[in-house]
């Protein structure tokens, strides 16, 4: 199938900074260059999880989002690092001034990471793979760090480019090789595949783009729901989204689809107690804090309820999340029932001037 | 090397650094004690890698010298079940057993090498100064139970330490809150600062001595070394800037309100039952020299109300702030009575004791509640 006409062919670049806060933390103190290190919590108490491993780290198999517990285990020198989230935004703004300098359309999706489109771009280079490159190395020669970048013609290629090569990489996938490129693709790599669909896939034989390139718009939908039509799209190198500047977070949420039903408060909360680890990364990765939790739960029969609670003031801490979704799950009668996925999301940003309804009231904060 | 120490001393010296150990660590030598005899002096050691603290105690019938790792736990659950009386403590560090024998019985564990035990961090480039040990006791104790808990701003998980030519202020808060404490007797080596995290502190606050004796503080960039007559301290700084405190504490709060300090715990822990249990509100309406305070919680129809007699020289002002808060800011005031310092139910409400003591300032902030209309 061809580009749909109306859309005039784009030039996306995905830029990924190479281990981000790690890089930012090795750059500034010559001590931890060369070293495993980790950014994130400490590996005492509850909670403390991998931000990001260097990559002298990632060689013992230390990954993001693992419990920091796990990653002292895996490299008993492994040197944890407290995240300086102030010093990774003003860094991470440096890199936005880079991009600034060749388009305005730029979709940032966390600090180390942004979509830019440069179909046009201001210094009429014209190449995006030449943009990239300038960009790559003005990041290298004012900050010091490495990034790695994906170039194609939409966003979802793009971001699978970037992470071909990395670190220092730089990956473009013309529009003729696409096709070829997508259907090689693991079924794992595919936006929104998680461990069960990508199981669930492989069930149905199907391993790499090309075998789900062989089921019709139809069989997919049937099969995966909604996002099955945007697999039938994806994998034909179809992906219109737009490269979306100022986007602004809405609600962020962790969820997890089991092998097997669960069936008692002990393995709910054991899983919850996951996810929330995972949501509490993410919060922080993205310096968010919410008022409201929601708690979604599925039956084993599809069905599927949500249950929320607000906060006076905005909270982000691994504890909360954990505490709060199990006492809506709790409440939410689940004897006798079974369920197949759990999620925890986090909503209601950024509120520094709370609405204070009527007979409510609001802690003031001292440093909103 | 082997050595004899009382059961008791022993303990209570181990007691002093324990609370250093984590609960659950993945290095097993960190759940160790390092134990150093150099001539008739033992030296005992626990760190969790953030913080390292040493003490130091004599023993008798010493005999060689030597290093070893001795798990925390079960010494600690041997010494505790253990009547005082002399322990003879035989350690042989090559193949790591300890032999520990009493009149009672004997005892036998193995411990680990002292080598793989952390090295503590290199006091280099630092700057120090002088404080008795009782300033800093008491300057911990005043401010670090306001210290936050929120993890996406570090600086504000630990105690500042703002260092001035002649004073020195240490400064918590957690956002809803601050204690800003400053002791005029302290000659610091120059204008800088450091935030200290909560752990060390608590450790402190456990181990320093109530008295007059001397106290070495020294920092370098990253780490701060405390050094006391039987004991040394060493913690990881907390590497964040300290919010701008000074730019949230109101130049002028012109209403003066001055209560009795006993009454007014007393008053804000009865009427705080009936409050709403997530927000703890309670309203201070003050009017003229009364003040009535009150709290309700509307989804079970609670209502409790108290009027206290106090002075007040500004207008008629209906103020709500969280009573959890409150009490525990007033209970660290010391005197018979507290200043109020107040100007609008949305600013900041300032806290002092009336009476002052010589060369310390104590100023406490608490953010009202704004309540819905």
């Amino acid at each position: 199938m061809e580009q749909e006409p109306d859309i005039k062919q784009r030039k996306i670049i995905h830029i990924d900074m190479d281990a981000f806060y790690a890089s930012v933390e090795q750059r500034d103190n010559a001590d931890l260059r060369g070293k495993p290190i980790v950014v994130g919590g400490s590996p005492e108490g509850r909670g403390g999880v991998v931000a990001t491993a260097s990559y002298e780290a990632r060689k013992f198999g230390i990954r993001s989002a693992m419990p920091s517990k796990r990653a002292l285990q895996l490299c008993p020198h492994v040197l944890f690092v407290r995240p300086r989230f102030a010093a990774y935004k003003e860094v991470s703004q440096c890199i936005r001034e880079i991009f600034s300098r060749y388009t305005d359309l730029i979709e940032p999706l966390s600090l180390d990471e942004a979509y830019l489109d440069v179909s046009e771009d201001k210094q009429n280079i014209g190449s995006a793979i030449e943009i990239a490159r300038r960009i790559k190395q003005a990041i290298k020669d004012e900050l010091n760090l490495t990034a790695s970048a994906g170039v194609s013609i939409n966003k979802f290629v793009a971001k699978i480019a970037s992470d071909l090569n990395k670190p220092d990489g730089l990956t473009f996938i013309s529009p003729a090789q696409i096709e070829q490129f997508m259907e090689e693709l693991p079924v794992e790599k595919f936006f929104g595949v998680g461990q069960v669909t990508a199981a669930k896939m492989k069930n149905m034989g199907l391993h790499t783009g090309a075998d789900l390139k062989r089921l019709t718009e139809q069989e997919l939908t049937h099969r995966f729901g909604k996002v099955g039509g945007f697999y039938y799209k994806i994998v034909r190198g179809i992906d219109n989204r737009q490269v979306q500047p100022h986007r602004e977070t809405k609600s962020m949420g962790a969820e997890d689809t089991f092998p097997y039903d669960l069936t008692t408060i002990d393995e709910m909360s054991a899983e919850l107690q996951k996810i929330a680890g995972n949501l509490a990364n993410s919060l922080l990765r993205h310096q968010l804090k919410g008022r409201t939790i929601t708690l979604k739960v599925k039956y084993s029969d599809f069905k599927q309820i949500t249950r929320s609670l607000s906060f006076a003031s905005p909270v982000a801490d691994h504890e909360t999340l954990f505490d709060t979704a199990v006492d809506l799950l709790v409440k939410s009668d689940i004897t006798d029932k079974k369920v197949r996925l759990l999620g925890i999301s986090m909503s209601n940003f950024g509120e520094h001037k709370p609405v204070v309804m009527k007979g409510n009231s609001v802690q003031l904060e001292l440093f909103p | 090397m082997r050595f004899i120490v009382t059961s008791n001393a022993l303990l209570k010296n181990l007691q002093q650094i324990s609370g250093v150990i984590s609960s659950n660590t993945v290095l097993s030598v960190l759940e160790d004690f390092l134990f150093e005899l150099s001539g008739t002096t033992l030296t005992l050691t626990a760190t969790d890698l953030e913080t390292m603290m040493r003490v130091q105690m004599e023993v008798s019938d010493a005999e060689g010298s030597g290093r070893i790792c001795i798990p925390s736990k079960i010494l600690t659950e041997y010494l505790k079940n253990l009547p005082e009386q002399p322990i003879n403590f035989n350690i042989n560090e090559n193949d790591l057993s300890i032999e520990m024998s009493s009149d009672i019985g004997k005892y036998r564990i193995t411990g680990e090498r002292a080598d793989d035990f952390p090295k503590e961090p290199a006091p280099s480039d630092t700057s120090a100064f002088t404080m008795p040990s009782i300033s800093l006791l008491e300057s911990i104790n005043k401010t670090l139970f306001a210290v936050s808990s929120d993890t996406l701003r570090p600086a504000m998980t630990g105690v500042y330490f703002e260092m001035e030519p002649n004073s020195i202020t240490f400064v918590s808060t957690d956002a809803h809150r601050l204690v800003q404490f400053r002791r005029n007797d302290v000659n610091c080596p120059a204008k800088d600062g450091f935030v200290v995290p909560k752990k060390p502190l608590q450790q402190l606050r456990a181990t320093l001595p109530p008295d007059a004796s001397s106290l070495q503080l020294a920092y370098n960039s990253s780490h701060l070394f405390v050094t006391g007559e039987k004991f040394s301290l060493s913690c990881r700084l907390i590497d964040a800037r300290f919010p701008d405190y000074k730019a949230v504490i109101p130049s002028e709060n012109p209403y003066n309100l001055t209560i009795n300090r006993a009454d007014f715990i007393s008053a804000l822990r009865r009427v705080s039952i009936f409050a709403n249990k997530t927000t703890n509100q309670v309203v201070l309406d003050i009017n003229g020299n009364a003040v009535q305070i009150s709290a309700q919680d509307i989804d079970f129809s609670y209502e409790g109300k108290e009027m206290l007699s106090c002075q007040y020289n500004g207008e008629d002002m209906k103020i709500a702030f969280n009573a959890k808060l409150m009490i525990e800011l007033i209970n660290n005031l010391e005197g018979t009575e507290v200043l109020l310092e107040l100007s609008t139910p949305t600013r900041a409400g300032i806290f002092k004791p009336v009476d002052t003591v010589e060369n310390e300032q104590l100023l406490t902030l608490l953010m009202p509640l704004m309540v819905g209309v």
